[in-house]
């Protein structure tokens, strides 16, 4: 097992940044949770620019993406996730207030790793994040090629 | 042998270079008024050869008058006059034109002694117009003329021929003293006159034979001194005829004629043709007067065709604005124009008529089937490139229509659109005729050994016309063609206007979508939030009181079904929007599934299922199992108050459909609101007895009628309801 990777949220509704912390932290996951409250941010963390330059080595265990983001929208950064070499093989887990068929349709052909529904129903909604955080942020083996190095 | 019937028509008529005897023609330069050219029997007429000598020098009388004359003449197109002269004693009646820059002079001789009334000559020419303006028919009109003529010239006969559009000639009135035979209502065929000759007879408005068995005289020398071309004598009324005309003549039996010209809007609409058993000379006076007549005649004539035409044209247009106005009520011209049969026929005195458009056929009256109507159109499509198109014999084009000549021998279509095979067809019956020709028209000529003959017999030659229709009018044709123009604008006008519409649609169906695409993200959010805080709250305060946790429940469901209603909410409205993916559905599986989808609802409840094996149906496998989905959960629901509760699910074909029936003994509805049942946020029942959002229903009729399909629904109240969904094979029309 790899060294605890931290997740990344990208969300840009302080409640619901609120709340989606509140889940995370009942299941007592200790990978860091790193917020980005848009695309623009998520996309210099991801890289390593901008406000991020300075951050500690390696790619967060699990992106969490909201659709609906200010600036750059999430499909927009999960094409440029997906389309980077350095980083498509992040796992991207789409959540949205969306039932669109449209946005399901087009995150899948980007490459995304899982889409999520956010339910109304706040238990659902719990059980959910809980679900996720835990399978991505410890289960899930990272492939062994992808500790990058700075350049 | 076949005779060459063009060689007729080849003949170089109007430059015969030779005259008819009975006077003298003389060519002289305007510039010295010498003679340069003269008929060979000028020296004889005149007592002195006039070649090369000054044409006053010839002259005893009348000299001062031709100067005059010549000298007004200025440069105008082809200018002529008349002038007596006197020449070697004797009077002469002078003919002057001016032709390739020389002056023609031509002399007829006047017999000694005599003597015209010109006061009688006038008071003829004024009684005939008087008489005219009594009549209206050219027929009438042109039997007043031949009386005239016949009485100021003496002719045995005169004869008033009208030229059909294909050139035969009728003889439409006559008048005759017995002595040559009668040919009233005969018809003579476009061939006994040649182009060239009818052509001649357009400009040349009178011409005279006066005797055909005259021998031609030479005109010397017969070239034009500058140009070395043959005299044209076009304008010259001593000019020898064709030899196939005088042959025709004396095959007719005329030994004298006279013929002179009804010209109507600058066309040949007819002739006066006099005739003498013997040879005759008429006076030049007469001949004016003649010549006068035939102009009043068809001026008359020409005034009363224009008459007539604008009279029709005016109905025509009374009709048209009735048609439009009924085309312009309403969004199917065709339907329209259907529906006005009389003024459709009207406007072009049709028989019956056919509007080919958007691949149908509407029929009006006696048209055709609708299999001979394809096949007109198909050739049509083929052969056809005017807007409008007329034949009065449509067999002759389309071999085999004869079999329904009764109904359609004639046809006068209006192409009404480019892209389709799309027309306003009238039909006229066939109108079976019996023509007298004179003479055998399918033998006109004959073939000689040195030249062509003329046909030597005039007998009666009846022949019965078949299929053929009475001619469509120039002014009916216009009708149709504004018809069409009237159409096309009008078809053009709904077709931009459904355009806009179609626009304007697109862009409220756009501006929905993302309306309901940012409610699906904006809505839900706060709902969840609520829940989310509200869970928070009570994970924060552990030793909430019963009242407290009541409030804080109610939070929460309040919150939750908010949020169900916009999910159902915004599910139906991507219903119209998802495309529909077709395709064999297992209904014994799909109600497995749902039924085990409701498992959480049943609970433990004790259900009686009675599932019949159901048919296969044709449709969205994803949207017929939220059908069924949205059906059983609602028979669930329904019967949760029911004792022993019940549910059938059944299923049958019946023809090209699949039914199925669900049916409860639940708590049912009135009948009286089931118009209300499949409406959104409808809901039969109180909200605190069956829980749900109202869309239920309105989800399954509209998944189905997209299909192609429908849903019954029956029921008592107490006793249970009953929903019998239906699901054609084929889909029927669906609104995307």
């Amino acid at each position: 097992m790899s060294d605890l990777r931290p997740i990344l949220l990208v969300e840009d509704n302080p409640k619901d940044v609120e709340l989606t912390l509140a889940a995370l932290a009942k299941c007592q996951l200790a990978n860091d949770i790193v917020v980005t409250r848009d695309g623009a941010e998520a996309l210099d963390y991801l890289r390593g620019e901008g406000g991020y330059h300075n951050r500690p080595l390696g790619d967060p265990s699990v992106v969490l993406l909201d659709l609906k983001l200010p600036k750059v929208d999430g499909l927009e950064v999960l094409e440029k996730v997906k389309s980077d070499e350095h980083l498509r093989h992040v796992p991207i887990v789409m959540l949205t207030s969306s039932r669109e068929e449209s946005d399901l349709l087009r995150s899948y052909k980007l490459g995304v790793n899982a889409f999520v529904v956010k339910p109304v129903d706040f238990q659902e909604f719990f059980r959910a994040i809980q679900e996720l955080g835990v399978f991505w942020g410890i289960l899930n083996e990272p492939p062994p090629h992808v500790i990058r190095t700075p350049s | 042998m076949t005779p060459d019937l063009d060689a007729c028509a080849r003949e170089p008529i109007h430059i015969p270079g030779s005259v008819q005897p009975h006077g003298v023609l003389l060519v002289i330069d305007p510039a010295d008024e010498m003679v340069v050219a003269a008929s060979a029997n000028a020296a004889d007429q005149l007592g002195a050869p006039p070649l090369s000598r000054r044409m006053p020098d010839l002259l005893e009388e009348g000299a001062e008058a031709l100067r005059s004359t010549m000298a007004s003449w200025g440069a105008g197109p082809s200018p002529s006059a008349q002038v007596r002269l006197g020449v070697n004693g004797g009077d002469f009646d002078g003919h002057l034109h001016r032709a390739d820059g020389l002056t023609i002079i031509e002399l007829e001789p006047v017999p000694e002694g005599e003597h015209l009334d010109l006061e009688m000559l006038y008071s003829d020419i004024g009684s005939f117009v008087d008489q005219m303006r009594r009549l209206s028919e050219p027929a009438d009109l042109c039997r007043l003329a031949a009386e005239k003529i016949r009485q100021m010239s003496g002719y045995d006969r005169v004869l008033a021929y009208r030229f059909d559009r294909d050139l035969h000639g009728t003889v439409i009135a006559e008048d005759g003293n017995g002595i040559l035979p009668a040919y009233l209502g005969r018809r003579f065929p476009a061939s006994d006159i040649p182009a060239q000759a009818r052509e001649l007879y357009r400009r040349n408005r009178l011409r005279i034979i006066p005797d055909a068995f005259y021998t031609p005289v030479a005109i010397e020398p017969d070239r034009h001194p500058a140009t070395g071309e043959p005299f044209d004598l076009s304008q010259s009324v001593l000019r020898s005829v064709s030899p196939v005309h005088v042959e025709y003549m004396r095959n007719m039996g005329t030994g004298a004629s006279m013929s002179a010209s009804i010209v109507v809007d600058n066309d040949l609409w007819g002739l006066i043709s006099c005739h003498n058993s013997v040879p005759k000379r008429v006076p030049m006076q007469i001949r004016n007067a003649i010549q006068f007549i035939a102009q009043i005649l068809s001026i008359q004539i020409a005034m009363n065709e224009r008459g007539k035409e604008a009279d029709e044209r005016v109905a025509q247009k009374t009709i048209l604005s009735r048609l439009l106005g009924h085309m312009a009520k309403g969004p199917d011209f065709a339907q329209a124009l259907a529906a006005q049969p009389i003024d459709l026929l009207a406007q072009t005195d049709a028989d019956s008529a056919a509007i080919a458009y958007d691949g149908r056929i509407v029929r009006i009256g006696s048209a055709p089937a609708e299999e001979d109507i394809a096949r007109i159109l198909a050739w049509m499509q083929e052969n056809v490139r005017e807007d409008v198109f007329a034949t009065d014999e449509l067999s002759s084009l389309i071999p085999g229509t004869e079999r329904f000549a009764d109904k359609a021998s004639g046809l006068l279509a209006a192409s009404i659109s480019s892209l389709h095979p799309s027309y306003l067809m009238w039909f006229r019956a066939e109108v079976v005729r019996s023509v007298e020709w004179g003479g055998d028209p399918h033998k006109p000529t004959t073939a000689g050994p040195d030249r062509l003959h003329p046909r030597t017999s005039f007998e009666a030659w009846k022949e019965q016309v078949r299929n053929t229709s009475a001619p469509w009018k120039q002014t009916q044709i216009e009708a149709a063609a504004e018809l069409r123009s009237a159409i096309i604008t009008i078809v053009l006008r709904q077709a931009e206007e459904r355009a806009r519409l179609t626009g304007q649609l697109e862009a409220t169906n756009k501006e929905l979508e993302s309306f309901s695409y940012s409610i699906s993200h904006d809505l839900r959010a706060p709902f969840r939030h609520i829940v989310g805080y509200a869970e928070l709250l009570r994970a924060q305060v552990p030793d909430l009181d019963e009242q407290a946790t009541r409030y804080l429940d109610t939070i929460t469901e309040s919150a939750v079904s908010a949020g169900r209603l916009v999910d159902d909410l915004l599910r139906f409205s991507q219903l119209g929007r998802t495309s529909l993916q077709r395709m064999p559905v297992n209904l014994d599986k799909v109600v497995q599934e749902s039924l085990r989808t409701l498992e959480e609802e049943i609970g433990d409840r004790q259900i009686d299922l009675q599932i019949g094996r159901l048919p296969e149906a044709i449709g969205d496998a994803a949207l017929i199992r939220q059908v069924f989905y949205n059906l059983l959960s609602n028979a669930i629901k329904y019967t949760r108050q029911t004792q022993s509760p019940r549910i059938e699910i059944s299923g049958w074909r019946d023809g090209n459909e699949t039914h199925v029936r669900i049916a409860d003994n639940g708590v049912g509805f009135d009948m009286a609101y089931v118009h209300k049942l499949f409406g959104v946020f409808q809901r039969l029942h109180h909200a605190e007895d069956f829980e749900g959002t109202g869309i239920g229903l309105a989800i399954v009729r509209r998944i189905l009628e997209r299909h192609g399909g429908r849903i019954l629904a029956e029921a008592e109240l107490g006793t249970g309801a009953r929903f019998t969904l239906v699901l054609p094979d084929a889909k029927g029309t669906e609104d995307e």
